[in-house]
């Protein structure tokens, strides 16, 4: 029997949109409104929505802090939703445009730009200056939260990195142990020496994972970014405005170049297994404070200051460690933001963010915390806390940093692992950032 | 199939001994045209709300310069598009999923018909192979990706050790770019080629045994049947495997996010995966969206020539 035209015609519209649905299906938003206030006469009731990703010590940590808010507010009501952390991201992007946004987020550091940019969340700078002690934070974090002179977040604590080497197999090549001291980094160059020494591909022992692979997503760009601040260069100007001139500069150039190097020497792999330094297949690593709980919780026999130590992060022309971390706004569509911002500071005010360290052992944002315990002035705490207080660079303040991370992971991926030509690498880089630039102006 | 009858206004169509309460016949008729459309309803209600409700919003953003979050947006007319078909990572990544497609296709297809035919044969081994070769696809996605992760590391993976062990050249699925496509593509097809299988085979289980009985006493070889029976009869299922292989290989997704991230190096950077990162990760969701039509014009015209293609006159 013949077939119309019609029908098949119909027939490959629909299997079309098959496809089309399938690139879609993310949508629709969550339509509850944050907030409600049931209570007339007497105080009002009100709830106050909190989202923010999964991190099993850390949502116990706050779950202490709402119970202990709510004591002391009866009549405030926190909800915290916890969100896979893959999905964070698109879910909170997703509520936001439809209008279902809760009235309090957690937000990375480095986008907060780009939600003050779109309108998402308010400034809290009278806020801060009521009962926030702002001054309170360490300088380096405040920049990093701060977008047209405005502050848009809370730190909940601050990130930093330093050099993690395996010290069984330096003593055993007799390689000289890098200082403990902060003010003593190794220099690329000395770094670059003892991992030519440790290096031993053929026993499946690699020198150096200098910056988390050579991969995409925001934590690989949070420490190949400082490479290029290192080697002097930067990313974008400083007004922001432009990427030309700075991010293909001869110092961002010799950055990448050198980076390069590493793998071309075949002193840092491509691939890596899970758990490699751990593991010891890996002599130099970069990582922060969360890794000395966890290695000590994942391989108890992988002890601290016997198997491996921790250095300050090296440094080239300049000292510079990339800071920042999460932290918490209030959205525009909250209709109760003087109440989430007393949750806000319950959390991440002088007294919440004491119980924050206890709990999580996350580098403390602010400087009162650092001071309160003795253990962050002791090694190995007092390398993150004094490289965050002075030798941190935030990254990029932009409303474009969304494209900006992907440019530099990009560029990274192409000359390491496509063997592109590194002036041109640079060169789109800077043109995927300026256009980027360009539509936020 | 006969097309639905139709009445004409208050006509009586019918002649003969039914037709003599034509009016209550009438009603019945119109009751069923009722209930017909009530049954259809649901169907069809979803479908507009979900599918081209969402899609004509769709193609109005698709004219905006719209970000995933900001309330304010501003048509820009096809400015979008026009940028899209200059944007060197756009192509690039249509160009990832064409290959992709590509060779999956014809590659998929081939094996998912020499396992159909293999397993079909009635030997006591053949129910554990066809468990074998369909257990992939019941695995998820997710899963079977972090495993071939896993596979495939350069140094400490499974391939890699294997194909030293036998003195073969190592191959760096997840950091060569040259190679990483590659190592979807094998994903792909060990995920998906033993439910084309079972197709497969139901289409082989519906050809009549006598028509190969005949062509043997015809003198008709093996290899004769295969080509002059096997396929020309099996039109239809290949049509239907062809068709839901390319949407597949085309709207491919859920093994670039877990496998390689797009990478190494952009090389596995395909039309959705452009489309996803675009939208969520960068919040363009005007152009994004404009990509995601632009695929679909392009899907849309494959499937027209493909149908074409495999278009017949036999019913069998």
């Amino acid at each position: 029997m013949r077939k119309s035209k019609l029908v098949r015609a119909m027939t490959g519209l629909l299997l079309a949109l098959t496809v089309l649905a399938g690139c879609s299906s993310g949508g629709g938003g969550n339509a509850e409104t944050g907030g409600s206030s049931a209570g007339e006469g007497g105080s009002e009731k009100v709830t106050i929505k909190y989202w923010r990703h999964d991190n099993d010590v850390e949502v116990d940590t706050l779950k202490q802090l709402i119970a202990s808010f709510q004591k002391e507010h009866p009549n405030i009501t926190v909800k915290m939703e916890i969100i896979p952390y893959a999905d964070y991201e698109t879910k909170i992007r997703t509520a936001l445009a439809g209008k279902g946004a809760p009235d309090v987020m957690g937000i990375d550091g480095p986008n907060v730009a780009a939600y003050a940019y779109q309108d998402a969340v308010i400034p809290l700078d009278d806020y801060f200056a009521k009962d926030g002690d702002l001054d309170d934070i360490a300088k380096p974090v405040r920049d990093s939260l701060t977008y047209n002179d405005q502050i848009w977040a809370a730190p909940l604590n601050d990130a930093s990195v330093a050099m993690f080497y395996n010290k069984k197999m330096f003593e055993s090549k007799g390689v000289e142990l890098p200082s403990k001291d902060p003010n003593e980094a190794w220099t690329w160059e000395q770094v670059l020496d003892a991992a030519r020494k440790i290096n031993d591909p053929g026993k499946g022992v690699y020198a150096i994972d200098p910056a988390w692979g050579v991969g995409a997503g925001e934590g690989s760009a949070f420490v190949k970014m400082p490479f290029i601040w290192q080697a002097g260069g930067e990313i974008l100007s400083p007004d922001g405005g432009t990427a030309d001139g700075y991010l293909n500069s001869p110092e961002s150039k010799r950055a990448i170049e050198f980076f390069n190097s590493l793998y071309t020497e075949k002193l840092a792999a491509k691939e890596l297994p899970p758990e490699a330094f751990e593991t010891g297949k890996l002599g130099i690593n970069v990582s922060g404070p969360w890794s000395i709980g966890g290695y000590a919780a994942s391989h108890p026999n992988f002890k601290l200051g016997e198997d491996w130590d921790i250095a300050p992060l090296w440094k080239d022309a300049k000292q510079v460690t990339p800071n920042g971390s999460w932290n918490l706004a209030i959205t525009k569509q909250s209709k109760h933001p003087d109440e989430a911002w007393l949750f806000l500071n319950w959390v991440t005010g002088k007294e919440g963010a004491k119980v924050w360290y206890e709990k999580t052992k996350n580098l403390p944002a602010r400087l009162s915390v650092a001071d309160a315990y003795p253990e962050l002035k002791e090694y190995p705490m007092n390398i993150f806390v004094e490289q965050s207080s002075s030798f941190a660079h935030p990254r990029p303040v932009s409303p474009a940093y969304p494209t900006i991370s992907k440019a530099i992971t990009d560029l990274f991926e192409e000359v390491v692992l496509g063997g592109k030509n590194i002036d041109d690498s640079l060169g789109k880089a800077v043109e995927t950032i300026d256009k980027a630039i360009e539509k936020t102006k | 199939m006969l097309p639905p009858a139709r009445i004409p206004e208050g006509g009586n169509v019918m002649n003969g001994v039914n037709a003599k309460k034509p009016s209550s016949r009438l009603s019945y008729l119109r009751s069923e045209e009722r209930y017909a459309y009530a049954f259809i309803f649901p169907a069809l209600a979803s479908l507009l709300v979900f599918v081209f409700y969402p899609m004509l919003q769709a193609l109005i953003v698709s004219f905006k310069d719209f970000n995933l979050i900001s309330p304010d947006s501003e048509f820009v007319g096809l400015s979008n598009y026009i940028e899209l078909l200059k944007d060197r990572d756009f192509l690039d990544s249509l160009l990832h999923s064409f290959h992709f497609a590509v060779v999956v296709i014809p590659v998929q297809t081939a094996i998912a018909l020499g396992l159909a035919l293999l397993i079909k044969r009635k030997t006591w081994y053949a129910p554990l192979f066809r468990t074998v070769y369909f257990l992939p696809v019941v695995i998820a996605i997710g899963v079977a990706s972090t495993v071939f992760r896993l596979l495939y590391n350069n140094d400490f993976g499974l391939l890699n050790t294997i194909l030293n062990a036998v003195g073969l050249p190592k191959i760096a699925f997840l950091s060569d770019p040259q190679a990483a496509i590659y190592g979807v593509m094998l994903l792909g097809i060990w995920k998906s080629v033993g439910f084309f299988m079972i197709i497969f085979l139901a289409g082989l289980n519906n050809i009549s045994p006598d028509i190969y009985e005949a062509a043997q006493m015809d003198g008709a070889s093996p290899w004769d049947s295969f080509w002059r029976i096997t396929l020309p009869l099996l039109n239809r299922t290949t049509a239907f495997v062809v068709i839901i292989t390319t949407i597949d290989a085309i709207k491919i997704s859920g093994p670039i996010f877990i496998l390689t991230g797009g990478g190494p190096a952009g090389s596995t950077t395909t039309a959705t995966f452009f489309i996803v990162e675009k939208a969520f990760e960068e919040m363009q969701m005007g152009y994004s969206t404009a990509a995601a039509f632009i695929l679909f014009v392009i899907v849309l015209a494959i499937s027209l020539v493909q149908m074409k293609f495999f278009k017949t006159d036999v019913e069998h």
